[in-house]
């Protein structure tokens, strides 16, 4: 009986654990009819064992939870919020109660009708059933350990390498048979062992290594659970689950990916309502995703939320005090990022029960250089935030493509690999640009990148008779070789740092040859030919032709030592001028200059330097100053421009050697800081003739609500852009524009075509259409 | 205090390793050359299931590569990673008393770096070098 028990226990909490995303998806497509089974099928496994278990508890809640499933399934109900909850609390509560079995210890039944009752289709709410579920969420610490033991890594390793001893042998000892003419027999005991070999291999080998799906299986739930306590909607995107991971890693990354997914979902994604406001979908976007790249494991966490606000962040460490607001700007954009890093800091000013309860990101990247790995983030502030984790190589599992060269044979990880080719024809061939060998690859151009050469073989690159293409951040190169071999599932693990000291190869391994073998790390391969995938952009054609329509850009620092761009052709002239010719004067920073003063546009701090740089504007007509801190280069302005969150001073981001660089915004600077202010200035309304007070006092908001500047007295040259007024007949001080006149009664009479005082959307609809008639 | 000693022959000079440097000493098989690294890296081997890096000794110590190239090796482990240093021959593992170089001896090239003692077998002097100087990276700890 006892044994029959633990086997249902373990049973169960094995479904559990399958099923908790199972539960999650069936929510979000509640018509879904194979996760409904699924979760049926649990439901029934648990009650009919239960019968012969003589768990009346568990049997009854089972039982209610079955019934209102199997109404589903036919149909007679429809699975909406309260009922998907209710179903989840009793699966929740089924969890415990087998914990609580398994333990030995006493579970109160207190609740248990409530949450049963939650599942009538009359119950008015779900809050009955998950206030009976709250209480019983500190059994969950009395769980009982699972069926694993705990190992030492030492003795896994020497495990793994006993292994690949014994593959070794069983070579050598195939070897050796196939040399004697071995009898069928024995050739058929060898293939045996073989196939056992391979097998215990397989097994051993995933004792160390693990899919990261172990990690991010746990997350769809704990998503959708978080973000249900804040009042956030989240969606979830999860790939790359199969990659695998060194098992120890996986266990160190648990808390920090954890930690980092809530953070984005309690202070990156904003609530629906701010969601709307701002323009972005109600649904929160959060996307995890892991890759393997060279010698590292990347897994990045991204959302669409508010990103990281460096400007509150500098404000808060100003304010703890040990340093000043000063000395914490004067940092690269880069290093206020990492601000977030700081002990005891976060972005948000109240403490949440989700985070901020004092684990702070300090913590994450503690536990993440811990394994050896590094965090890096990438911040849009309005747009969202980009925490990507490098977890080292140490040890893992890569599908490789065998290439020779010069005769020894070197391993390419299959993933940076987009295609192999012969090179013949015309639709492949290498030709010699100068003293550059170039690939062409059908109607693709890219450079090409002997091996042997890299390696330090002489050899001509034109005589390459294979191409492997191989992708890299930024690019793709033609690696040439000499054969390609066979693809292969490796072991890598770390070479000396001499042999890493060659700068391209990112780890080693022992195939089933038993000769030592090299990883080659293709994005070090490129970085050692001095490959510059910038440059391929021009060599093209097509795009060189695009880069020549929109024309060249100056690239400079700006004060504020952010890189900008702006367009050539308005620069009338650089010149460098002493400080003392800029006064912030009447209003607006000025800059006195041989022929007279220009408004000048700063973006940071200019007074303490002895002179500043300034790029000379002109627009045909009117002249501003833009004052810099360095010109730097002439680009070609590249075509793509990705937009900025709010018109300003930046028009956009544009990526100029894989660097996100801004571009400035001459029709927000002219408009705003240029000569003629008038015709960038709100129209004004003038209110007119007797009344005036009660037309400012009521309706001043709406007109500037609607854009107009009100007045009441025109200043010299302003002219108004309507006039509004109570009298029978305007002043003649606004002859010239059109009247609106207002009315006090409700009624009108005939042919008059007054509006009446309250009727506000008269009042606009007649402000919009005398704006047009203009 | 007497130490176990190994006496190696390396560029036709007896040698003294300290026994607790050395994990095994094995006959090294195939190499497989690492092009691209330093000319010290003699190349890569395998040692049972293990991947080893191969030292070529004479060049760590500047001297030029041998004409037909050492097969036996001692093997050592410096942070995480296993050499194998190629020897000439092995002759003896002894207890030994190391004593401070003599004043006024100043050794040259590569010698310099390894060599941190002497000791005395049969009158004769041999000097005690140290491993991990032969190792690219690994700095010599040796006084």
């Amino acid at each position: 009986m006892d044994d029959l028990l633990q086997e249902f226990i373990a049973e169960t909490r094995e479904t559990l654990e399958a099923l908790s995303g199972e539960i999650v998806a069936w929510e979000s497509a509640p018509q879904d009819r194979e996760r409904l089974d699924a979760i049926f099928r649990f439901v029934h496994t648990v009650k009919g064992s239960c019968g012969f278990l003589d768990l009346p508890r568990l049997a009854r809640l089972s039982h209610a939870a079955e019934d209102v499933l199997a109404a589903v399934r036919d149909g007679k109900r429809t699975p909406d919020t309260a009922l998907v909850n209710a179903v989840l609390a009793i699966v929740d509560r089924i969890g415990e109660i087998v914990e609580a079995i398994d333990v030995g210890a006493s579970l109160p039944d207190s609740g248990e009708d409530l949450l049963i009752a939650a599942l009538d289709e009359h119950a008015d709410n779900d809050s009955d059933g998950a206030a009976a579920a709250a209480p019983q969420a500190q059994t969950a610490a009395l769980r009982n350990a699972s069926r694993s033991v705990r190992l030492n890594v030492d003795l896994l390793d020497r495990m793994m390498s006993g292994m690949s001893d014994m593959v070794l042998a069983r070579n050598e000892l195939a070897r050796r048979l196939r040399d004697d003419d071995a009898d069928p027999s024995v050739e058929a005991a060898l293939e045996r062992l073989s196939l056992t070999v391979a097998e215990m291999r397989e097994t051993v080998t995933r004792t160390r290594m693990q899919k990261i799906d172990a990690l991010f299986s746990a997350l769809p739930r704990m998503v959708r659970d978080t973000a249900a306590e804040v009042g956030k909607s989240v969606t979830l995107h999860i790939e790359g689950s199969d990659v695998e991971l060194d098992r120890e890693m996986i266990e160190m990354m648990r808390d920090p990916l954890v930690h980092i997914v809530r953070n984005a979902i309690d202070h990156g994604i904003e609530a629906p309502a701010e969601r709307r406001i701002l323009g972005k979908r109600e649904n929160g976007r959060l996307a995890i995703s892991a890759r393997q790249s060279g010698n590292q494991i990347i897994i990045e966490i991204t959302d669409d939320g508010r990103g990281i606000d460096t400007e509150r962040l500098i404000r808060k460490i100003a304010a703890q005090g040990a340093r000043s607001e000063a000395e914490l700007r004067l940092l690269s954009d880069k290093a206020k990022l990492d601000l977030v890093f700081e002990a005891g800091v976060s972005t948000k000013d109240e403490v949440t029960a989700i985070s901020g309860r004092g684990v702070g990101m300090d913590v994450v990247r503690a536990n993440v250089e811990q394994i050896g790995g590094r965090i890096e983030l990438f911040s849009t502030l309005g747009k969202g935030l980009c925490i990507a984790i490098h977890v080292p190589l140490t040890l893992s599992i890569i599908s490789t493509i065998g290439v020779g060269v010069e005769g020894q044979r070197f391993a390419l990880p299959r993933q940076a690999i987009e295609e192999i080719v012969r090179v013949g024809g015309d639709a492949i061939r290498i030709d010699m640009l100068g003293d550059t060998p170039a690939a062409s690859v059908r109607d693709r151009r890219m450079p090409l990148v002997d091996l042997g050469q890299v390696l330090g073989f002489v050899r001509d690159p034109l005589a390459a008779p294979m191409l492997a293409i191989v992708s890299v951040s930024g690019g793709s190169y033609a690696l040439a070789v000499d054969n390609v071999l066979d693809t292969e599932e490796l072991v890598i693990k770390p070479a000396a740092p001499a042999v890493m000291a060659a700068g391209v190869y990112a780890g080693q391994t022992l195939p089933d040859s038993g000769l030592p073998m090299l990883l080659l790390d293709c994005a070090g391969i490129a970085a050692a030919a001095g490959l510059q995938f910038a440059r391929e952009a021009i060599v093209d054609d097509v795009v060189a032709e695009e880069v020549f329509d929109s024309g060249s850009a100056l690239l400079f620092d700006d004060l504020d030592g952010t890189r900008r761009l702006v367009a050539l052709e308005i620069i009338d002239r650089i010149e460098l001028v002493p400080t003392d010719a800029i006064r912030f004067s009447a209003g607006r920073l000025r800059l006195s200059t041989d022929a007279g003063i220009v408004p000048l546009v700063a973006m940071g701090a200019w007074q303490d330097r002895a002179d500043v740089a300034i790029l000379r504007l002109r627009d045909g007509e009117s002249e501003i100053g833009y004052a810099i801190s360095e010109a730097l280069d002439i680009f070609a302005l590249p075509n793509e421009l990705v937009p900025a969150a709010e018109p300003g001073p930046v028009a956009g981001v544009v990526a100029l050697d894989g660097e996100q660089v801004e571009l400035l915004d001459l029709h927000w600077l002219f408009a705003n800081h240029g000569g003629d202010q008038l015709s960038t200035a709100p129209p004004v309304c003038l209110i007119d003739g007797a009344d005036q007070a009660w037309m400012m006092t009521f309706l001043k908001p709406v007109l500037e609500g609607a854009g107009y500047r009100v007045a009441a007295k025109l200043k010299k040259n302003e002219s108004a852009a309507v006039v509004l007024t109570m009298d029978a007949t305007p002043s003649s001080a606004a002859a010239e524009a059109p009247v609106i006149r207002l009315r006090r009664e409700a009624n009108a009479s005939a042919n008059d075509l007054s509006i009446y005082r309250y009727d506000r959307p008269g009042l606009l609809a007649a402000l919009a259409h005398s704006a047009g008639g203009r | 205090m007497s130490q176990l000693f190994l006496i190696a022959q390396i560029a036709g000079r007896a040698v003294a390793i300290e026994s607790g440097q050395v994990e095994s000493v094995v006959d090294i098989g195939t190499i497989v050359p690492v092009p691209g690294a330093d000319r010290q890296i003699h190349g890569l081997a395998a040692l049972r299931s293990r991947v080893v890096t191969v030292i070529d000794t004479r060049v760590a110590l500047g001297l030029d590569h041998a004409r037909t190239p050492a097969t036996r090796a001692v093997i050592t482990q410096y942070e995480g990673h296993h050499y194998a240093i190629l020897v000439d021959a092995l002759e003896d593992v002894a207890p030994f008393d190391q004593v401070p170089l003599s004043s006024g001896i100043v050794l040259d090239l590569g010698w310099r770096a390894a060599g941190c003692g002497i000791i005395e077998r049969d009158g004769e002097p041999v000097l005690v070098i140290d491993l991990r100087a032969l190792i690219p990276g690994g700095a010599a700890l040796a006084a």
